[in-house]
């Protein structure tokens, strides 16, 4: 679910404080489980481990999220897009077809149940058509009823990518509607469909999407056999009438258990959610909605966020942070990257972000493998990782999946032998000559784009000196924030190989593999179009056996490190804490966030 | 005030001085050393009388004028002595009190009109002012007071310029405008200091008119201070000649201009400029300059400049200090010439230089300003 | 005098003209593409003409121009050619398609913050700028004026983000003497609003009252030593009547000059202490919008600050005239 656009903003919204971001989205550590609440107790705590309080005591009071950005980027459930925004939204105004489970278990998290509707969705035989039907009693927050009618005009409107941008596109992607005619694509159409705005093959939509009464039916392009899962993703009902287009993104309609009070950006600015008297309990078995009020305060310096909530001294005890513990206050919270201190075991936690950072190494510029492997085997893996904060960044990675998705992920094997044999972290230069040796034509001089900050700055450097011990020329080539992606998507402004992150929109690695290596996914710097490869994707994609489909995307995550299409840098690991009122204060698995619809505030003691 | 006992018996004993100055010392330390300013000075002056301190720059004039008034800094001048105005010894005094007598009492003026105004307030503000500070009076009355004091000091149209700021008036108009302020509280004494240096010739006149009808007036105790001997002797009743911090000859102004004695005054007699001459030519000007106030010389402070030392017998001018001795009554002079001698040098330098001893009074400005040299005044500055 | 303000303001109104040309035309030469920058990553050139097209940067420059002054006495119509028209009524500013809302609400937003800020850190550092800079001539050479000079010089030179940090973490979070900092409405919640702005306030006046107090003390006592201070003495006036009405006041035009100018400045937003204490001010506004590139908010607040400032000038200049006589009476 990795908007890297957003992540930019995030960092050059940070400015000095880019190595946060690094120390955030870095690398891979060692393995971290969240710190179960209550589990492990200091000796010499008094306290204990906590009685869960029953329903009603966990109800009332306010919630407060500090946040260093200065606004959401967008809260349309058309164009939400970064996990912890989906992850909040969607517990709290924005429901969905299905959604993930709470549990602090990422395999049980990681699995979908029917939200507003009934269940998790029924394919055909062949996962080409998928139907949803909806619970009885859905209110939106004025107390009308929420319709099928809703569902489909919501979906509808990623359509109109002149007004919904930034969003999730999958809806084009999937349904059976045809692409754009060529004059369409001029336009700058992504689909024959130009959404509900313009108007334009609505009668194609229709095809696609129908109602049903309660229930939704959505005709597909190709079997998917977790459409369920993308249905969490950008198919969230909006009743018409109260649409706004552009506009709606600052006062969506609500349909949670809470609705929208006040909404000011900037510093200084707060999102504040109170409940929706509307929303109907009986027809979410999801959110808990123990809290009264959220809040969300804007624009907090990122220092200040962590005191605050170390300190949790008055209110601040109920206190949640929006961004990741800063790099000098680890050694304050954590003995190690895997465990808190005693005083913080319960609230905090260090686990993976859904980010794998990577290089791509476009395959058109660089055609021959051996040398796309010697660029992988030269690469100081182990500075790099350092350079962006040491094992509190996280642990090196082996491919573009990562271990918290579960079965989907196998050891790739790539630094172990993979590749002929075992690569240090540090490089080995010598074998990197050797299979530029064996390659058979003569290394071409590379060029290393990258968005640049100071820590990328050093980065830069360790790509420079490790790659030119193995006699590769190589240039660095700083691309300024905000256009790095733009360029990097040209073709004719590219370089050979550059930085970048991916992590998966839901908990399947169809939207890591499929992104990354297809043109249709829409990430592939690195410009795979090995025939083969392509045809496994589709393979992998169609599969309706999980854990047959999870051994397909393990596969193809291996075949693409031994091609090297990218070379895998860092999993990256992210450490968070909580004010020492709320609980469960466990990262869910899905979105890497925190629990929001299970969040309460403590009782007094 | 309180009526002296020597009246009952004779009338004809001079009334109590209102100002009596005894053996004042003022001392500044700087990082050099310790300067001397003013050295032993004693004087008295008595209301609607006029006692004009003569010297050159430096000489601890205008010091003596601050150490009166209580304007000098107590932290970087050291002041001993005696000042007695109207039976009370200034110098024990706490500063708030004597703050309460500068204005009322005794009152100053300086030598530049300009600067000594405040720019930025009205000139009727800046009278009023000092009329309620020491008084309980009305801003109105405090008003009408201004403007009649700028009445009687000679301002036209009174009722408007009080509302003028001093940049608006003429030169000679903000000496006035100054004399109005000092008097507005009918002081019984009035320090000048230089009140006419910075003025056209033509007004220095006129300046020293309006102070001299003021005195008889107020009946006012009046100190001129200047280095200008020529202006002296319309207006003075007695003369102090100071030299390097002392007094070196005191006499009624008749005295000091028809037989003066130290060589001293005789060379500030000599150096009047006359009508018949031109205003550069001086005659007779004294040659060198007065000591460092750091280091006076051993001995008469005035040897180095004296042309007459040798004239006295042995080592005396080079090792001992003279005192301020009486010559004849009410004539004091310090210098070791025998007395007889010292006459006869006068007439001898009279005759040639000045024509008779007639003084001529519209003496030229030297330019100096001899104010301006003197150290320390009052308060940090 | 009255000829004088009317040539005055007559000038400032030129001067404001030519302001919005210059920084229109310059911002329209700045290299960043906004039709670029709001486009995903699915950026086709189509996209991106489209938005420049939405955004009206496919017209002349000299026409958007017009239509930016248009605007601004006349409103205007973003988008008149779609379903979808925004309405911006006059005065408009313009609007921002990245925040989705028209400059000038944005800016009064961020106003009263800005306002506040600046004002109440202008009393505090004036009252503590001209006691201290007082005391100090006061007692210059003495323990007082040695160690207000001290601390003077060490709020000079520390950064106002130090300073402000530093004030936030120990009153704020470790001794817990104050809640965090939460920008409230001053008359919805004055008391919440003080405890808000009290630190905001400090860390500014630290910064400025610095200056102040040398400025204060040199001023002083220089007038000190002028001759109508020795009249005001020679007048009986006490002390403190000397300082504060004569030596102060002769002392007061570049104080007022820099006072002026400072405060100007900060009512145009002072980015580091709203950054700090989360209020949400002129500056952080102009910050986010110039990493965002958002170019009409970035094009009003510099208009904004500049006419701040020309303003000021005016004023100060016409304080001068009110402060010192010789400059309105010639």
């Amino acid at each position: 679910m990795l908007r890297s656009d957003a992540w930019m903003r995030r960092a050059l919204a940070l400015g000095a404080t880019a190595s946060l971001v690094l120390a955030a989205c870095g690398g891979g550590g060692p393995s971290a489980t969240p710190a179960p609440p209550g589990e492990t107790t200091a000796p010499g705590e008094t306290t204990g481990p906590e009685p869960t309080p029953g329903d009603e005591a966990k109800r009332g009071g306010k919630v407060t999220i500090l946040s260093f950005n200065e606004e959401f980027d967008d809260m349309d459930p058309q164009r939400v897009y970064t996990g912890e925004d989906l992850a909040f939204f969607g517990a709290t105004i924005m429901r969905s077809l299905t959604s993930f489970v709470y549990s602090e278990d990422p395999e049980v998290a990681n699995t979908v149940t029917g939200d507003l509707a009934v269940d998790a969705g029924q394919p055909n035989a062949d996962a080409t058509e998928w139907s949803f039907t909806l619970r009885d009693g859905l209110t939106w927050e004025d107390g009308s009823e929420l319709t099928c009618e809703d569902v489909k005009y919501g979906v509808s409107r990623t359509f109109a990518n002149d007004v919904i941008t930034n969003g999730p596109t999958y809806a084009i992607a999937y349904l059976d509607i045809p692409g754009p005619s060529d004059a369409d694509a001029e336009a700058g159409w992504l689909s024959a469909y130009h959404g509900p705005y313009d108007g334009t093959g609505q009668e194609l939509f229709d095809q696609a999407v129908s109602c049903n009464g309660k229930t939704i039916t959505f005709k597909l392009k190709q079997p998917i056999a977790d459409f369920n899962m993308t249905v969490t993703l950008g198919f969230s009902p909006v009743p018409e009438s109260k649409d706004t287009g552009e506009q709606y993104t600052t006062r969506p309609f609500s349909n949670g258990p809470y609705k929208i009070e006040e909404y000011t950006t900037g510093n200084g600015g707060h999102l504040l959610l109170t409940r929706n008297e509307n929303w109907n309990p009986e027809s979410d078995p999801i959110r808990k909605a123990y809290p009264d009020e959220w809040e969300v305060l804007f624009g907090i310096d990122v220092k200040v966020i962590d005191q605050r909530i170390i300190e949790s001294q008055g209110d601040d005890a109920y206190t949640l942070m929006y961004s990741a513990v800063q790099p000098e206050n680890l050694a304050t919270v954590f003995d190690s990257p895997t465990q808190p201190k005693p005083e913080f075991a319960d609230r905090a936690v260090s686990d993976f972000d859904p980010y794998a950072r990577y290089y791509w190494i476009d395959t058109n510029k660089i055609p021959n493998v051996k040398h796309r492997q010697a660029i992988g085997v030269a690469l100081d893996r182990e500075a790099i990782r350092n350079n962006s904060g040491g094992e509190y960044a996280g642990e090196l990675g082996d491919g573009v999946i990562k271990p918290n998705l579960g079965n989907q992920y196998a050891p790739t094997g790539l630094w172990d032998g993979l590749l002929g044999q075992p690569i240090p972290d540090n490089g080995d230069p010598e074998y990197a000559k050797q299979l530029i040796a064996e390659s058979g034509e003569p290394m071409p001089s590379i060029t290393w784009d990258y968005p640049q900050t100071p820590v990328r700055d050093q980065e830069a450097a360790i790509v420079i000196d490790s790659l030119s011990k193995a006699g590769i020329n190589v240039q660095a080539n700083p691309i300024p924030g905000g256009q790095y992606y733009g360029i990097v998507f040209n073709d004719d402004q590219a370089h050979e190989f550059g930085w970048a992150g991916w992590g998966p929109d839901w908990p399947n690695a169809s939207t890591i593999i499929g992104p990354l290596f297809t043109d249709e996914g829409g990430w592939n710097l690195s410009r795979v179009h090995d025939q083969d490869f392509l045809d496994g994707v589709k393979d992998a994609l169609t599969e309706l056996d999980p854990a047959v489909q999870a051994k397909k995307w393990q596969d193809l995550n291996k075949l693409a490190m031994e091609r090297m299409y990218v070379v895998p840098t860092t999993f990256g690991l992210t450490q968070v804490i909580a004010g020492t009122g709320v609980a469960p204060t466990y990262q869910w698995a899905p979105y890497g966030s925190w629990a929001y619809a299970e969040i309460y505030r403590k009782p007094a003691q | 005030m309180r009526q002296p006992e020597t009246l009952r018996q004779d009338h004809r004993v001079a009334p109590e001085p209102y100002l009596t100055v005894n053996d004042l010392r003022v001392k500044f330390p700087t990082e050099d050393g310790l300067v001397s300013a003013v050295d032993g000075v004693s004087f008295s002056v008595t209301r609607g009388r006029t006692l004009a301190i003569v010297g050159e720059s430096g000489s601890g004039k205008s010091v003596t004028a601050l150490a009166i008034m209580g304007l000098l800094d107590r932290k970087s001048a050291q002041v001993s002595g005696e000042v007695w105005l109207d039976n009370q010894e200034l110098l024990e005094m706490s500063d708030a009190a004597v703050r309460k007598l500068r204005g009322s009492k005794m009152a100053m003026i300086f030598q530049d009109p300009m600067s000594s105004l405040h720019p930025f307030y009205r000139v009727g503000a800046q009278l009023a002012e000092a009329a309620m500070i020491h008084r309980k009076l009305t801003r109105q009355q405090a008003r009408a007071e201004a403007i009649e004091m700028l009445a009687r000091v000679g301002i036209p149209a009174p009722k408007r310029r009080v509302d003028d700021y001093p940049h608006q008036l003429s030169g000679g108009m903000r000496q006035r405008v100054m004399i109005a302020m000092a008097l507005i509280n009918s002081p019984a004494l009035l320090i000048a200091d230089e009140p006419t240096t910075a003025l056209d010739v033509t007004v220095q006149a006129q300046i020293l008119d309006l102070i001299g009808q003021l005195q008889s007036e107020f009946n006012t105790a009046v100190i001129i201070i200047t280095h200008d001997l020529g202006i002296v002797a319309d207006v003075a009743d007695e003369v102090a000649v100071m030299y390097a911090a002392r007094i070196v000859e005191r006499a009624s102004t008749e005295t000091l201009y028809g037989s003066p004695e130290m060589p001293y005054t005789l060379g500030l007699l000599a150096s009047i400029p006359r009508m018949d001459r031109e205003r550069t030519d001086r005659l007779d000007p004294i040659p060198g300059n007065p000591p460092s106030p750091l280091r006076h010389p051993d001995g008469c402070v005035f040897h180095p400049r004296c042309k007459y030392k040798d004239r006295v017998p042995g080592e005396r001018c080079f090792t001992e200090r003279p005192e301020l001795l009486e010559s004849e009554r009410d004539h004091l002079v310090r210098c070791h010439l025998p007395a007889e001698e010292r006459r006869s040098i006068a007439r001898e330098v009279l005759s040639t230089s000045v024509g008779g001893g007639a003084v001529a009074v519209l003496g030229g400005v030297d330019g100096t300003t001899s104010s301006a040299q003197v150290a320390p005044v009052g308060g940090p500055a | 005098m009255a000829g004088y303000i009317t040539r005055r303001f007559l000038g400032m109104i030129l001067l404001l003209f030519l302001l919005t040309l210059t920084v229109f035309f310059l911002f329209n030469m700045l290299p960043a593409d906004p039709a670029r920058l709001s486009c995903g990553k699915a950026c086709s050139p189509q996209i991106v003409e489209n938005n420049r097209h939405r955004l009206e940067l496919d017209i002349p420059p000299i026409e958007q121009y017009q239509r930016f002054i248009s605007g601004l006495f006349f409103g205007r119509t973003y988008l008149a050619d779609t379903k979808r028209p925004i309405e911006c009524e006059a005065p408009c500013l313009g609007y921002s398609f990245l925040r989705n809302s028209d400059v000038l609400s944005l800016i009064t937003r961020s106003v009263p913050a800005t306002f506040w800020l600046a004002v109440g850190g202008f009393v505090v550092w004036m009252a503590i700028g001209l006691t201290f800079g007082i005391i100090s001539a006061l007692k210059r050479g003495k323990w007082q004026d040695r160690t207000i000079m001290g601390i003077a010089l060490l709020g000079y030179s520390l950064p106002s983000f130090f300073i402000g940090l530093v004030l936030l973490f120990t009153v704020v979070l470790w001794l817990h003497l104050l809640p965090s900092p939460q920008w409230v409405d001053p008359f919805k919640d004055p008391v919440r609003f003080l405890q808000t702005m009290i630190l905001p306030w400090i860390t500014i006046a630290i910064l400025n009252a610095a200056f102040y107090m040398r400025l204060t003390r040199n001023q002083v006592l220089e007038v000190f030593g002028d001759d109508y201070i020795r009249t005001a003495r020679a007048k009986g006036l006490p002390e403190r009547t000397v300082v504060v009405k004569h030596a102060l006041r002769a002392g007061l035009t570049p104080i007022v000059t820099a006072a002026g100018l400072d405060l100007a400045y900060l009512l145009g937003g002072a980015i580091i202490t709203e950054n700090i204490y989360s209020l949400p001010g002129l500056g952080s506004l102009a910050v986010n919008s110039v990493i965002a590139s958002d170019l009409p908010i970035i094009t009003a607040i510099t208009l904004i600050t500049a006419a701040i400032i020309i303003v000021a000038n005016l004023v100060v200049d016409l304080l001068y005239a009110v402060i010192d006589p010789r400059v309105r009476i010639s």
